[in-house]
């Protein structure tokens, strides 16, 4: 599979001139490099767009593609801000052979950005005590405890208000609010206008490019669809969409636009228009769901992997009835197009229509992985607790990318950072020392001599929260940056409150500035500080100095594998034992509140734990040295707050039963992987969905399915080619397993599997 | 507290195969059949064991102990119409344990079921009925030299005793294990498919054959029984079920 990144990589490589946007980007923001971050951004913006909107292809409902340069602006996916992504442009220009005049522009490009790029200021913005705590950026390689990202992820705009105004509507409530403003205000007013502009033209483009595509085209079946794509984008340049495809064409440019790649609750924001063209006769059900088949299949052209998440179901939208119509059409186009894209999620609460639960396991039953399951009964109070929010603000939670939740279009919550508790307990042991990196890595907490177990558990936390400390400064820098750097005028006009404020999104326009870290290794810490306390502490089968010798041989030598036998033997999280559970419970309480409690320090509304799962698991896996819960070094970590792989033996009650011990209400997230066999979809249903309603019943918040069966896994390992099919939720993301690297899908396929 | 203790081998949650609903199985300890099929060798004998892999087979537990596992999933049961189900070896061989842990589970509303050959006296397992609402009755061969061949026992009590029990208004669901040219005769689907004829509220489950678990007996230090037989086909599995569909007994099913 490949990734974005590489994909634009390839379309890079294979251009005529294949640095010619970089360079004109480059030379858009030099020329306005003391310009107003609104005119800068726009001059940058002009030249992005309608620049790397990618032609419409044979086959596409909708106008709408993208690719996005090695040197670009946007939120996120071409990295944070003004990016240049320097390694990749020497390989360009090292894979194209190209002179030696265009090898030293290509260079003096990339030394104009080293300091100018939004992420490097950020860096630059680090005081020097927070540099020494966050050495390093390069997570997905070294060794360390905790490491900085740099994006602006999970920003979820108002599509409801866009299909609703339109983009001249959105337009007279700017200049609206641009009569009277400050002239500060109305450069950033005038800004928004002008990317509305930069819309309506990309709009235009797009009409004009299916005209002549269509003039070009021999094949009648297709003309009639280019110049209905030209029709629509010609319509919604000019006004708000009148229908169910106008709508869709409108927001899926707007959100390619943007740099956004979750679309919020979309049964809310489209439904109306599907509904009353339904009604109206203008379309049928099945060519609905053609229609949404398409925008599928767009999506996972933009992104293949961790976002495109579009949410159906749940308490507080508009008229649920016509939004259910939308959703079960929304299931059925995923049912049949079978991609790893969009994440389609349900959230549901007690009082909805059955049949969307029903039609869900249904789908999933098929393995498809989706939808994505969410308890407003659970989550809804959760996010009211976890975010300081009263309920009808919580109501709005929508997560997004591989689970973190923001309100949609009322607040920011990018995670930033990232934290394995697991090398924090590593560096406990062993007074602040990365055995891997083999460098003193955090504080000196203590002689590692410890006398009981709560001295051990003190060194953990001081750890932590040294780092935990750096990271929440270090989330509210790269905002204060970004901020100052640019408006992000399309997100901002699709923001609460930032025309009434007339403050951009990053720089007080914001309603809720929430920040969010996330945090990997959760359980193995768990379960290794409570096989510690047992067998150091209170059965003294060892003591710490050869507990500590035994995780750094990695377990070798027949003392080394009975101590591992022993600390196996220890009960572990996720068999309901209540004195695991509560260890697993306790590493979390204490992690959440910890990363709570900074937000008021540094100056955010929110700063909350996510507890999800992308390859991170895998990775941190490979620099963490063994530990205490009986894990070899390398092996992969516990994904999210699922037992370790193979941990839970207790049966798929205790499973669920320790599942719902954790609080969600801590957090701005947290995933589930669940593993059933097909037969308990089909043969067994009602069993399923009895401990499905067991498992919500009880406070279960959040389940990610995946219905495999071993045999499938492993004929999908023997025979890749036969099983491209074969769809399995890794956490936050689903992905054809065949696709999967080796050392992952070892470590999907030794999850436990229910049946 | 109710402290009579049992050996246990095994306490599987969420088990999704021993009942109706979502239940949980406790696995009592020791057995005086000796099945040539026994996938728990572990089952077999009383006492706790510990395998050369240093696996312990077998610990004892109160029913006070036992039942704070089984209520854990109390909302499972609810949601499935789901609950508790004793299984072994023979969980009638502990009697005293059995009977005091049925009591317990029904003592608290929870569904129970019994999963035995029936190879006791008949006023013992008339008695335990009053904590029973589903038995899983095991039938393992018709003709008595086979069934002492294959199981170590007279057929007698069990045969018996199964239809005091269906006469008696028990529900009784009738598990069968089939194994091929071993009690997988004309003879044996002829007298499950009267029994299906005689009672057609009785459920019954066909158990072909599957493979052994060799490694338990190897690690237990054990023969693995001389057994020879195969896992069937498909259509040897169809075939059966034919038959008895054919000869009256609606109810069969794959269990």
């Amino acid at each position: 599979m490949k990734t974005l990144t590489e994909l634009n990589l390839e379309a890079a490589l294979a251009a005529h001139d294949p640095l010619a946007r970089e360079r004109a980007i480059t030379t858009a923001y030099r020329a306005h490099e003391n310009a107003s971050p609104a005119v800068r951004e726009l001059a940058v913006l002009a030249v992005q767009f309608p620049a790397i909107l990618e032609p419409i292809e044979e086959g596409d409902l909708f106008a709408g593609r993208i690719r996005y340069p090695l040197v670009s602006f946007g939120p996120e996916p071409g990295g944070l801000g003004y990016a240049c992504r320097a390694e990749a442009i020497r390989y360009v220009v090292a894979g194209r052979g190209l002179d030696q005049e265009a090898c030293a522009e290509a260079e003096e490009m990339i030394a104009y950005w080293e300091t100018r790029a939004t992420a490097a200021r950020t860096r630059a913005a680090y005081p020097p005590a927070l540099a020494a705590a966050l050495p390093s950026d390069d997570w997905t390689r070294e060794s360390g405890a905790g490491f900085p990202l740099y994006r602006m992820a999970g920003t979820v705009l108002d599509y409801r208000k866009l299909l609703q105004l339109g983009l001249s509507g959105l337009d007279a409530e700017i200049a609206l609010r641009a009569a009277g403003a400050s002239s500060a205000q109305r450069d950033f007013l005038d800004g928004l206008r002008a990317a509305l502009g930069l819309a309506a033209a990309s709009l235009r483009h797009y009409a004009a490019q299916a005209r002549s595509l269509a003039a070009d085209c021999g094949d009648p079946s297709h003309v009639a669809g280019l110049s209905t794509i030209a029709a629509d984008c010609d319509a919604v340049s000019q006004r708000a969409p009148a229908t169910f495809r106008e709508a869709l064409q409108l927001a899926w440019i707007y959100a390619l636009l943007s740099g956004t790649w979750n679309y919020g609750r979309v049964d809310d924001w489209l439904g109306s228009f599907l509904v009353a063209d339904l009604d109206a006769g203008r379309l049928d059900e099945e060519q609905a769901t053609q229609l949404l088949c398409g925008w599928w299949r767009l999506m996972k052209a933009y992104d293949n992997q961790f976002n495109n998440r579009v949410f159906i179901g749940g308490r507080g939208r508009v008229n649920e009835a016509v939004a259910d119509r939308f959703a079960m059409l929304a299931m059925e186009a995923t049912r049949r197009t079978r991609l790893n894209q969009p994440q389609l999620s349900l959230r549901f609460h007690a009082d909805q229509n059955p049949a969307l639960m029903a039609r869900a396991l249904d789908v999933i039953g098929e393995g498809c992985t989706f939808p994505i399951l969410y308890n407003d009964d659970v989550n809804i109070p959760a996010v009211a607790r976890a975010f300081g929010v009263p309920e009808d603000e919580a109501v709005h939670y929508t997560p997004y990318g591989c689970g973190e939740y923001v309100l949609a279009n009322r607040s920011v919550g990018t995670p930033n950072g990232v934290v394995n508790l697991l090398k924090c307990l590593e560096l406990a042991l062993r007074d602040g020392h990365d055995p891997v990196a083999r460098r003193q890595a955090g504080p000196r907490t203590d002689d590692s001599s410890f006398a009981c177990f709560e001295e051990l558990w003190r060194a953990y936390a001081a750890q932590l929260e040294h780092l935990i400390a750096a990271l929440a400064r270090q989330e509210k820098i790269a905002y204060d940056v970004t901020g100052r750097e640019a408006p992000f005028l399309f997100l901002s006009v699709l923001y609460d409150d930032c025309i009434a404020r007339a403050k951009p999104l990053f720089a007080g326009g914001v309603r809720h500035l929430g920040g969010t870290l996330e945090t990997y290794g959760n359980i193995n810490t768990a379960d290794a500080l409570f096989a510690i306390e047992r067998i150091v502490f209170q059965e003294r089968a060892a003591t710490l100095s050869q507990l500590i010798a035994a995780l750094d041989g990695d377990f070798s030598g027949p003392d080394g594998e009975a101590l591992r036998q022993r600390l196996l033997a220890v009960p572990k999280y996720g068999n309901d034992d209540d004195a695991a559970d509560a260890m697993a419970r306790r590493v979390h309480d204490h992690v959440c509140i910890l990363t709570r409690e900074q937000a008021a320090r540094v100056g955010l509304d929110s700063y909350l734990v996510v507890v999800i799962n992308n390859s991170a698991n895998t990775l941190f896996g490979h620099t963490t040295a063994a530990s205490a819960d009986g894990r070899r070094h390398g092996q992969p970590l516990a994904n999210a707050n699922n037992p370790a792989p193979g941990a839970d033996r207790g049966g798929v009650t205790a499973f669920l039963n320790s599942l719902v011990k954790i609080d969600p209400g801590l957090h701005a997230g947290a995933v589930q992987n669940m593993k059933f066999s097909r037969a308990l979809f089909t043969r067994h249903r009602t069993k399923l969905e009895a401990l499905l309603a067991g498992y919500w019943a009880a406070g279960g918040a959040q389940a990610m399915i995946s219905v495999v069966s071993r045999d499938d896994l492993e004929s999908a390992l023997r025979e890749p080619e036969k099983w491209g099919h074969l769809l399995v939720r890794v956490g936050g993301f689903s992905v054809r397993f065949i696709d999967l690297p080796s050392d992952i899908q070892l470590e999907v396929l030794g999850r436990t599997l229910h049946e | 507290m109710n402290d009579i203790t049992g050996i246990v081998f095994d306490i599987q949650r969420g088990a999704l195969h021993d009942g109706p609903g979502v239940r949980t199985t406790v696995f009592l300890k020791g057995c005086p059949l000796r099945c040539a099929w026994c996938h728990n060798p572990e089952s077999q004998t009383f006492e706790p064991e510990t395998g050369r892999s240093g696996r312990i087979y077998g610990r004892a537990l109160t029913v006070t102990e036992v039942m704070a596992v089984v209520r854990r999933d109390a909302r499972f049961y609810a949601a499935s119409g789901g609950g508790l189900t004793i299984s072994g070896g023979e969980p009638t061989a502990q009697y005293d344990f059995c009977s005091a842990l049925l009591a317990a589970a029904h003592g608290e509303g929870i569904h129970t079921c019994l999963d035995t050959c029936g190879a006791l006296d008949w006023p013992r397992l008339d008695a335990l009925c009053a904590h029973v609402d589903v038995f899983l009755y095991d039938y393992k061969a018709t003709a008595a030299g086979t069934h002492r061949a294959l199981t170590g026992i007279e057929p007698g009590l069990p045969h018996a005793n199964l239809r005091r029990l269906l006469a008696a208004g028990a529900t009784v669901r009738l598990r069968c294990p089939l194994i091929p040219d071993a009690n997988a005769a004309p003879d044996h689907l002829d007298a499950i498919a009267a029994l299906g004829r005689d009672y057609p509220a009785m459920a019954i489950d066909l158990m072909p054959y599957h493979e052994i678990g060799a490694g338990k007996y190897d690690d237990l230090g054990r023969p693995r029984p001389a057994l020879e037989t195969r896992v069937p086909a498909a259509g040897e599995t169809a075939a059966w079920l034919d038959t008895l569909h054919s000869a009256g007994a609606a109810q069969a099913a794959l269990g």
